[in-house]
């Protein structure tokens, strides 16, 4: 299912790109031959590249020919050189900006769920109608519908502009791979405002009101009843009637939301102007470097499908009511 | 049934829904707002008309009532253009995705077997597809011939795979009813059933997913732009914060060209999220 999942992802990716009617070397040619780094360089290196890029395209041979060796490129995860930077493979570049994409999402994506969690039962629980409740669903009435980078877009302005705590993006100090007190002080620095922007996203977007939900349904049901009728005490009630029953569905959305880890924020990291996969991405856009945008896009097919994978296997440990068959 | 009627039939769930009402109202609102520019000068569109790097101002022309920018030209023209174009393209994704999907979901949850087995498969793998870095491949190879409609397209390509999920599994649900039985045993043909039966019990579900399908298609077009992949000539929410960000315009505390269109975004969205969300509970209710 994994295998096919991507593959029937890939052979899209393929119809799709041949259906558009740029021809792709051309026009990546053309955006490289005006960008200013091609002052520096030789022609016989750019008509390499363009060699290079009818081989990565696939665009010799039939029609088959070039679908089969498209899709040996993307496996093999070989996308050549990069064009922003040139000798640098494609491949390196990703693998260089991974860890940071990786660990800023996975970071915002577990303390968004733990947290929405915990506040969508603990309102749902209590039945509350209090003003604190009102206020919660007014703000996740307005944070639903959003995407990430516009709530990004308003954290910039209130608490960068308006209220000045956290550093202009791309300011406040360098990051880089080294180890010393001054680089983690500025990882921290930087990419608090992002994760601050991703996880209220993630809580009010989704977790709150789904747990919410979750819990409302549970404490409605008759086996809650006959437990609370039975004089159970309420701390038990809580863990094995509720917090069993929501962890079911909500482990398997936080699975599939683990999956997003290569391309759930790409927007939110150019606009911080933090190292990643989402910068990669943008840089590669703006020289007209379709290689790595490609590599962008394939690694996120792969994350997500492996996700939908690893969450298929590990299901049964988590409900006892599916057995391997 | 006579205008009148039709007339009622529409304003009634609007009446019993207050979210769905007030919904309605603002983007009746916005519209209204975005239709003023069909009286804008007709050299807005143009650089460097207006002063540079005003600040809002209250006076009888209202190129100035929300500023003007550091390339010439002003905000609130800008805004409202913005407003019809950014609705224009989501509208064209939603005519699209939402009527594949609903073609999908009623053909998978009629027919059934391989049939079934095989649009889903297909629908789940455009569900895994990660939507912005492939619109962001296809929108590079399209920049020179991007405009409205092509955008719009562009947008539709995985975003009908929701609906028809949903379509199906409310098609499967209407197949388990008795009055299908007795439409199929009073010999109705396949597309009479469709029609006559289904139609009638999709068609409130539908306008949910056309609505969740505009929120989605602005969303994406604002994501695109800020990576400069939307139509960067014309105006949009999209581009004109990307412009915005392009020069800076919130490090020198222009705060009304970018702030302008990020509250037109969050406006337009809770909305049409009001609208969606009112017409799901009316929907409900009413079964």
């Amino acid at each position: 299912m994994l295998v096919l999942t991507i593959f029937i992802a890939y052979s899209v990716s393929f119809i799709l790109i041949k259906l558009m009617p740029m021809d792709a070397v051309e026009y990546i040619v053309s955006q490289y031959i005006t960008s200013p780094a091609a002052q520096y360089q030789d022609p016989e290196v750019i008509n390499s590249l363009k060699e290079g890029l009818y081989d990565i395209f696939g665009l010799r041979g039939s029609l088959f020919d070039q679908y089969k060796s498209f899709l040996v490129r993307l496996l093999r995860f070989d996308f050549g050189p990069s064009i922003t930077a040139f000798p640098t493979s494609v491949s390196e570049l990703l693998r260089n900006a991974i860890p940071w994409t990786v660990g800023l999402l996975s970071v915002t994506t577990v303390f968004s769920w733990i947290i929405g969690n915990i506040l969508g039962v603990f309102v749902g629980y209590t039945k509350m109608q209090s003003g604190m409740a009102r206020i919660l669903f007014a703000i996740a009435l307005v944070l639903r519908p959003m995407p990430y980078y516009i709530l990004a877009l308003v954290l910039i302005f209130l608490l960068v502009y308006l209220v000045p705590i956290f550093p202009l993006p791309g300011t406040g100090g360098v990051i880089t791979y080294e180890f010393s007190l001054e680089v983690v002080k500025s990882i921290v620095y930087r990419f608090s405002l992002p994760a601050l922007s991703l996880v209220t996203i993630n809580i009010f977007g989704w977790w709150f009101l789904s747990s919410y939900s979750l819990t409302l349904n549970i404490i409605n049901e008759d086996y809650y009843h006959y437990g609370e009728l039975r004089g159970l005490k309420k701390s038990t009630l809580m863990r094995r009637y509720v917090l069993k029953n929501i962890l079911l569905p909500q482990v398997t959305t936080l699975g599939l939301s683990l999956g997003g880890i290569f391309g759930g924020s790409l927007i939110t990291e150019s606009i911080f102007a933090l190292p990643g996969l989402g910068t990669l991405l943008y840089r590669s856009i703006m020289t007209g470097d379709i290689m790595t945008s490609l590599g962008v896009l394939s690694l996120s097919i792969i994350a997500v499908s492996l996700a939908t994978f690893i969450l298929d296997i590990i299901y049964p440990f988590i409900d006892p009511r599916v057995r391997i068959r | 049934m006579t205008v009148g009627g039709w007339l009622k039939a529409i304003l009634r769930p609007l009446a019993l829904n207050t979210k769905l009402g007030v919904g309605f109202l603002i983007l009746a609102i916005l519209v209204a707002i975005g239709l003023t520019s069909l009286t804008a000068p007709p050299w807005f569109e143009q650089w460097y008309k207006y002063p540079k790097d005003l600040p809002p101002q209250l006076s009888s022309d209202p190129s100035y009532l929300l500023g003007t920018t550091t390339n010439g030209r002003s905000v609130f023209w800008s805004l409202t253009r913005g407003i019809l174009n950014s609705l224009a393209i989501s509208f064209i994704t939603a005519l699209i995705a939402s009527h594949i999907g609903l073609l999908v979901g009623i053909v998978a949850g009629l027919k059934g077997g391989t049939i079934d087995r095989i649009l889903m498969t297909v629908t789940d793998v455009f569900i895994v597809i990660p939507a912005f870095p492939l619109y962001a491949l296809l929108a590079m190879m399209l920049k020179k011939v991007l405009n409205i409609v092509i955008l719009g397209m562009l947008i539709a390509i995985t975003s009908w795979c929701w609906p028809a999920r949903q379509v199906r599994a409310i098609v499967l649900s209407l197949r388990e009813r008795e009055f299908m039985l007795t439409a199929t045993l009073s010999g109705l043909k396949t597309w009479e059933i469709i029609f006559k039966e289904i139609m009638i019990h999709l068609l409130g579900w539908h306008m949910v997913n056309f609505t969740n399908t505009v929120i989605y298609s602005i969303g994406s077009e604002v994501g695109l732009a800020i990576f400069g992949l939307s139509i960067l000539d014309k105006d949009t929410l999209g581009t004109m914060i990307y412009w915005a960000q392009g020069y800076g315009a919130l490090y020198r505390g222009m705060w009304w060209w970018i702030l302008t269109p990020i509250i037109a975004v969050i406006i337009l969205f809770l909305s049409l999220f009001l609208i969606s969300i009112g017409l799901t509970e009316y929907l409900s209710r009413k079964r």
